[in-house]
């Protein structure tokens, strides 16, 4: 809350707030703790429901809902005198007289409000002796989440969720009074991907998940905090973790991240982590199992092998050419992905290294989006004035921004445009939605940038309707005051005329010059721009500079390595011998499948990384396990340059070891000793890489990560000088 | 004391149902003059200067309320004409409907001519078909003769009316709950503030007044403030048509000057209770208005100021009699119930409170209950006042709190005369 | 693009048994014409849509005699909301079924007016008159707003009293029989109990 600063009394001790916040929110500042139970600021405005906030106001007869209340200058605030205590207590009366205390099993045990301020705020007994409202339960309320409508307190947070936040609609309130309970229509499932969101709100056992239903105590648990990796946004989580399984997995708030939401899969898809699918131990070609010594080893043997000269001559890695070998990176951290392409540059001797599916924009138009001027927060999101969203469905590739652009639309008014290739479920709340032919991002946003360009709008009429959506997406973002672009990076795809054309829509809208702001990446990879950070590109190393090509050029001078796309076709050719694929299954993921079946075919060495069984790890000569973001020790980089922290959580199945550990050892396996034998020591080196993370310790990330563009310069004693700004990626002209 | 009829003026013609012969009575005449001739200000004024309180049940002086609109500006106004009219004991506004929408429509008109307001809606019970009936066919006539719509009388004001039905719930009564509902949602109450005034129906600054209210605009604006304040009392000014209802011979609708002796209403006016029957007890203002012993109530002035000091109020203006045959007990379980089953369920003490005291009082009928109990109930009225987050819970607590207080022996003696019949029969 | 491993472990024996209820579009439902076009004016009517949930329920109730899923499906698809919203918003209305009702409505007041003048005797009468006839939907119901005809009934959406148990019977077997209930006690016909204007 920006508002102007005030001082209240609350309890006779004075308590600073910015006007227009909540009397709760700034008694709960001032070290006054008042029950709540239908006030989630999550969910926008208060609804004032469950009255278990009442407080005294001096000066206004009856009591007020706190959560509802804004502060006011000088306003004297009582929560403990006898009336507010005999509100409160009546309210805990009041909600207990049709809940069914059936605590001995009820999930909620342990960790329920209800139970909390019951014994906390409540009378201490029920001087009910008539029967409760009963209701069958529990219901399957989606296969997902059970429904217990006797221990439903009505609160609405479950149905507010879903008709404000995800806005999918489907849970409802039924009939009036006492009779009122939470369902959907015709008692049909609740399907949708936010859905599991409504087991963390309820203050109750109401709503539980049956992945978790009768699996722990919470004295049996403890809470561990990672950051998910299923997809780019990145949420915090906290995994719920008993005998060092994961249980379960509930949102951890980072209002820079995720809002406090997850969708179902961040959720549910836990379950994975115990699948005896799992990949559980290093194994050969045919799936005979192999110590790690001999994995390690036969790694290293097809590494080499693509490290030796193209004469035939000797194995001397540093004269090698090393171009017989290659590697894509999919699902890894930033040290992971720094430790690839070591031990491709270094110690193979290859530049052959990449992070994208097929192929992507140059190193200089990266660079040129790599400035933090243009770079959005997603917290600007919330203030935006008008939303462009172009090239990617949020819900489906980053889902968490789904429900961060809908808050903006709903509570901001901040005007939306969508231009994609296909209709997105954004298009209902969108000032202006229109589509392009796919492959034809480039060519739109140059209309687009043209449009934004001609002072006042070209009267619609005399446009033909492919040349008329321009100028509807520019009618909606004209006029602006903050504005933020969420562009799919397929647009890269297209080449660097596409991010040429994405820039120019940048300069017309002069994102740049306004604060609140810029561009936001939506990456098909989780880790898209940490790998790119950390060097896994053809022509760039770590901290996007030139490609520093160790010693060698290769036979035809150029420095730069093959894109995933290229790679594939030297591996047809046979100009390729080798290839390590870590954390990526070509064969699902990638376009081009058949060909790429016949590269792998042709290739003599396929070593995998991988956490299951699939088509390309049926194709490998070496399999090594890959950890879970439940066991991951490492960093990871937000599309808005926000470096977070995946912390091991949970022990690792089978024989799994650390990643980041397997990669130093093969590569002192190649002879090339990368001075990495800890998580902190790969993080310093890859720190000590990338100027721009100069600086950054591991107690910065901490549990809400840090944006490298914010970090000061007295943070930036790295490369560069201490009164620099830490050396942001320079435009390639200059070097 | 006679009634004094002015809304109810000419009633009984039924062709005062119609245009013509609404106009035949000079109906329509103050629309004419205030569109033509007069300033809104001034209209307000004189709305302001009549004080005139609302009838719907606040008795909040309308004049006043219409001053909290923001004037002028160009955001869209509305006004809601609270036409639900379900409080137990209440049909004034459906007599008024029925039989003389005219002046309904032209209090709308010249209210929202006062307050700027270019949208006004008619919120009616949807049990009142026949009279939403009665209604679109006046507004179809209205709009016909260029009262209604665009550019009215070439004045280029316009209004736009449209009557809207509700679907059966007493909370939409409820001039947020109203809103709600009219915003075609489930009809709940919203937080206060941001008023209605201020923030009301999508979100823009709305007038809602009951029918009667809005019924009295034309006669104030015809004759003027001081004219109007010629009837009732200094505090309560103008006439009312007051419900009479229970045990009375004569129920039906009285437009009496406020501060009637409410003897004179009830036995002079209504006929009083059957033969041999005596007034035990009666509701001043409708179901959720404490009741008043006949000792407390008979011998005051019918009008806001001496009910509330009674520790009751007029709210509706609906007397409902009980005589001496008339259970207290049975009536107070008849009310929670009425309560219990029309809380919209949104906030705590009210949706568990009602259905408690029903349960309890249930017993208490039954003569499952001791003496103990009774505190309990009278206890958890106290625990809803004041709690809750609009008034209906407070519209149960304060009338069944008051018949537990008022007649504590008769539960006591219900109790133990059903439990020993309970006894006998088992 | 083939499911991942994530997706198979979330879905794996979790099959919803039946879809999830999104705004259907109208070529889902067969919404008749003469129900589409009165919905839309009704929506024409208000400066926002959503406003037309409860007369398009009136609507749906007139044609279906009651809000069948059906109907509601189709009222969702013109207005563009889930079946979900304008079923919640069913369900908290008295007037408004979302069970099977008979043709006939007969509401009989049991308020506190009422009740004091044999309401609860007049409903029980109503309720033997129709028997288990499903043509025939009996309830007790809250203040109609005509205790000056206590005890009465809303029968078919027009009011009568005050009755007599008696009448209860008569007032059935004219429904049955199709011809007009009660004239003499309709509410219309009742002059104002103060006389003519003094
Ligand atoms: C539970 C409840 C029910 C109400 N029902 C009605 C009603 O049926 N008709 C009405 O005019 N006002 C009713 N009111 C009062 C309205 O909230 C509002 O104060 C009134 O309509 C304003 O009009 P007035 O100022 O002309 O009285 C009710 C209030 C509450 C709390
Ligand atoms: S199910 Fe839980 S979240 Fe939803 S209303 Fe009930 S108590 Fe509140
Ligand atoms: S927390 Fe304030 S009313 Fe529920």
């Amino acid at each position: 809350m920006s508002g102007k600063e005030i001082t209240l009394i609350i309890d006779g001790r004075e308590v600073n707030a910015s006007e227009g916040e909540m009397l709760h929110d700034a008694a709960k500042r001032g070290d006054v703790e008042i029950p709540v139970f239908c006030y989630e600021p999550k969910l926008g405005e208060p609804v004032g429901a469950c009255r278990m906030c009442l407080v005294e106001i001096e000066g206004i007869p009856k009591l007020q809902t706190s959560c509802s209340t804004p502060v006011r200058d000088g306003m004297v605030v009582h929560t403990r005198t006898d009336q507010v205590k005999h509100a409160q207590s009546a309210v805990v009366e009041f909600l207990l007289i049709n809940h069914p205390l059936d605590c001995p099993v009820c999930d909620k045990g342990g960790e329920c409000p209800l139970q909390d301020i019951s014994m906390g705020w409540g009378p201490g007994k029920s001087r009910m002796t008539d029967d409760k409202r009963h209701f069958e339960k529990p219901i399957e309320l989606s296969p997902l989440v059970a429904i217990d409508r006797e221990r439903c307190i009505l609160c609405y947070r479950c149905v507010r969720f879903s008709q404000e936040v995800a806005e999918d609609e489907q849970l409802q309130l039924l009939e009036r009074g006492d009779r009122t309970f939470v369902g959907t229509f015709d008692d049909r499932p609740y399907v949708a991907p936010f859905h599991g969101n409504i087991t963390d709100l309820c203050p109750v056992g109401a709503l539980t998940s049956y992945t978790y239903r009768f699996r722990a105590r919470p004295w049996d648990i403890e809470q561990a905090g990672s950051v998910c990796t299923l997809c780019p946004s990145q949420c915090n989580v906290s995994f719920t973790v008993r005998d060092e399984q994961v249980k379960r997995v509930v949102a951890r708030d980072n209002p820079d991240v995720d809002d406090g939401w997850l969708c179902d899969r961040g959720r549910y898809g836990f379950e994975m982590f115990g699948a005896e699918e799992r990949i559980r131990a290093p194994r050969l070609r045919g799936g005979a199992e192999a110590t790690w010594d001999e994995a390690i080893a036969k790694a290293a043997e097809a590494l080499r092998a693509a490290s030796v000269d193209h004469t035939g001559v000797g194995t001397n890695l540093a004269a090698a050419s090393g171009n017989g070998g290659a590697a894509i990176v999919g699902d890894a951290s930033n040290e992971e992905g720094y430790l690839i392409q070591r031990i491709m540059r270094e110690a193979v001797g290859s530049p052959n290294i990449d992070s994208r599916p097929s192929r992507g924009p140059s190193r200089e138009a990266l660079v040129r989006l790599a400035q933090p001027e243009i770079t959005a927060r997603v917290r600007d999101i919330d203030d935006a004035d008008a939303i462009l969203v172009v090239g990617t469905d949020p819900l489906h590739a980053s889902p968490i921004l789904d429900l961060r652009i809908r808050k903006a639309i709903r509570r901001n008014g901040a005007k939306l445009a969508v231009a994609t290739e296909g209709p997105t479920t954004l298009d209902g709340g969108a000032t202006a939605a229109t589509r392009y032919a796919p492959g034809n991002a480039g060519p739109f946003l140059a209309e687009l940038a043209a449009a934004l360009e001609a002072d006042g709008p070209i009267s619609q009429g005399d446009l033909d309707v492919s040349a008329r959506r321009p100028q509807e997406v520019a009618g909606a973002l004209r006029g602006a005051g903050s504005i933020v672009v969420v562009w799919g990076d397929r647009i890269g795809r297209e080449g660097d005329g596409a991010v040429t054309a994405l820039l120019d829509v940048t300069a017309a809208l002069d994102l740049a010059g306004k604060n609140g702001s810029g561009l936001l990446e939506v990456p098909e990879l989780t880790n898209a721009r940490g790998l790119r950070e950390a060097g896994c590109l053809p022509d760039a190393g770590p901290g996007l500079t030139r490609a520093p090509f160790g010693s060698h050029t290769s036979p035809n001078g150029a420095s730069n390595g093959k894109a995933t796309e290229e790679i594939r076709v030297a591996l047809e050719s046979g100009e390729l011998k080798t290839i390590l694929l870590f954390g990526v299954d070509p064969l699902r993921d990638f376009p081009d499948t058949q060909a790429w079946r016949n590269a792998l075919a042709k290739a003599d060495h396929v070593v995998c990384f991988s956490m299951f069984e699939n088509a390309t790890t049926a194709m490998a000569d070496v399999v090594f396990p890959l950890e879970t973001h439940a066991e991951k020790d490492g960093t990871v980089t937000h599309p808005d340059g926000r470096l977070q922290r995946v912390r091991p959580s949970a022990s690792r199945p089978g024989d799994i070891r650390p990643n980041w550990g397997v990669l130093a050892e093969l590569s002192l396996a190649l002879g090339h000793d990368t001075g990495v034998d800890s998580q902190p020591s790969a993080f310093a080196a890859l720190a000590e890489a990338v100027p721009f993370y100069a600086g950054i310790t591991d107690a910065d990330i901490g549990g809400r990560g840090i944006r490298w563009q914010d970090v000061g310069p007295e943070k930036a004693t790295g490369t560069g000088s201490p009164d620099t700004q830490p050396e942001a990626p320079t435009p390639p002209a200059e070097n | 004391m006679p009634e004094t009829r002015m809304l109810l003026k000419n009633a009984e013609d039924p062709a005062l149902r119609t245009l013509a012969g609404y106009k035949g009575y000079g109906g329509y005449a103050t629309l004419e003059k205030a569109y033509r001739e007069l300033e809104a200000d001034e209209v307000l004024q004189e709305l302001e200067d009549s004080g005139l309180r609302g009838r719907g049940g606040a008795g909040f002086s309308m004049g006043k309320k219409a001053s909290f609109l923001p004037r002028g500006g160009s955001v869209d106004k509305y006004l809601c004409c609270n036409a639900d009219e379900s409080e137990p004991g209440a049909f004034k506004d459906r007599e008024l409907m029925q039989r003389n929408p005219h002046q309904l429509i032209e209090g709308i008109a010249i209210a929202a001519l006062a307050a700027g307001i270019g949208h006004a809606f008619v919120f009616i019970r949807g049990e009142y078909d026949s009279q939403a009936d009665v209604l679109d066919a006046a507004v179809a006539e209205a709009y016909e003769a260029g009262y209604l719509g665009t550019d009215i009388l070439g004045t280029r004001r316009n209004l736009e009316l449209v009557v809207h039905r509700g679907a059966g719930a007493y909370i939409c009564g409820e001039e947020t709950a109203l809103l709600d509902a009219l915003e075609g949602k489930r009809g709940n109450p919203r937080l206060k503030p941001p008023f209605p005034a201020v923030q009301g129906l999508y979100g823009g600054p709305t007038l809602i007044n009951n029918v009667e209210t809005l019924s009295n605009v034309p006669h104030i604006v015809a004759h003027g403030a001081e004219w109007f304040k010629g009837f009732g009392t200094e505090q309560s000014p103008g006439t009312k048509v007051v419900s009479v209802s229970g045990c009375v011979q004569r129920p039906g609708n009285y437009e009496v000057e406020l501060g009637i002796p409410t003897r004179e209403l009830i036995y002079g006016l209504a006929g009083g209770p059957a033969e041999g029957r005596e007034v035990k007890a009666f509701y001043p203002g409708g179901s959720s208005s404490p009741v008043l012993t006949a000792e407390e109530g008979l011998d005051l002035p019918y009008s806001f100021e001496a009910m509330a000091e009674a520790g009751s109020m007029l709210g509706s203006g609906s007397v409902i009699v009980a005589d001496d045959s008339v259970s207290i007990p049975h009536m107070a379980l008849r009310t929670a119930r009425f309560y219990h089953h029309e809380s919209c369920g949104k906030c705590t003490p009210c949706r568990e409170g009602t259905n408690w005291t029903v349960k309890m009082l249930e017993r208490v009928v039954r003569g499952e209950a001791t003496p103990m109990d009774l505190d309990i109930v009278a206890s958890v009225q106290e625990n809803i006042i004041g709690h809750c987050l609009c008034v209906l819970g407070d519209s149960m607590a304060m009338p069944v709190g008051a018949m537990v207080r008022k007649f504590r022996p008769e539960f006591e003696r219900v109790i133990a005369e059903a439990g020993h019949a309970e006894a006998v029969a088992a | 693009m083939a499911e991942l491993p994530v997706d198979q472990a979330l879905t794996e024996g979790r099959v919803p048994d039946r879809a999830p209820e999104r705004v259907p579009e109208l070529h889902e439902v067969d919404c008749p014409d003469e129900l589409r076009k009165r919905i839309e004016e009704l929506m024409s009517r208000y400066p926002d849509r959503k406003s037309a949930s409860i007369p398009a329920l009136w609507a749906v109730q007139r044609l279906y005699g009651w809000c069948t899923p059906e109907g509601i499906r189709q009222a969702a698809a013109v207005m563009r909301v889930t079946p979900a919203y304008l079923e919640s918003v069913a369900s908290f209305y008295d007037l408004l079924h979302t069970d099977p009702v008979g043709t006939h409505k007969v509401a009989v007041c049991t308020n506190i007016s009422c009740w004091m003048r044999g309401g609860d005797e007049l409903l029980e009468a109503f309720r033997a008159a129709a028997g288990e006839d499903p043509d025939f939907f009996v309830t007790g119901f809250e203040c109609l707003g005509a205790c000056d005809i206590a005890p009465m009934a809303s029968i078919d959406e027009r009011y009568f009293g005050p009755l007599e148990a008696a009448e209860a019977g008569t007032a059935i077997e004219q429904l049955r029989a199709g011809a007009e209930v009660l004239p003499e006690k309709a509410l219309e016909k009742r002059p104002l109990p103060g006389g003519p204007d003094a």
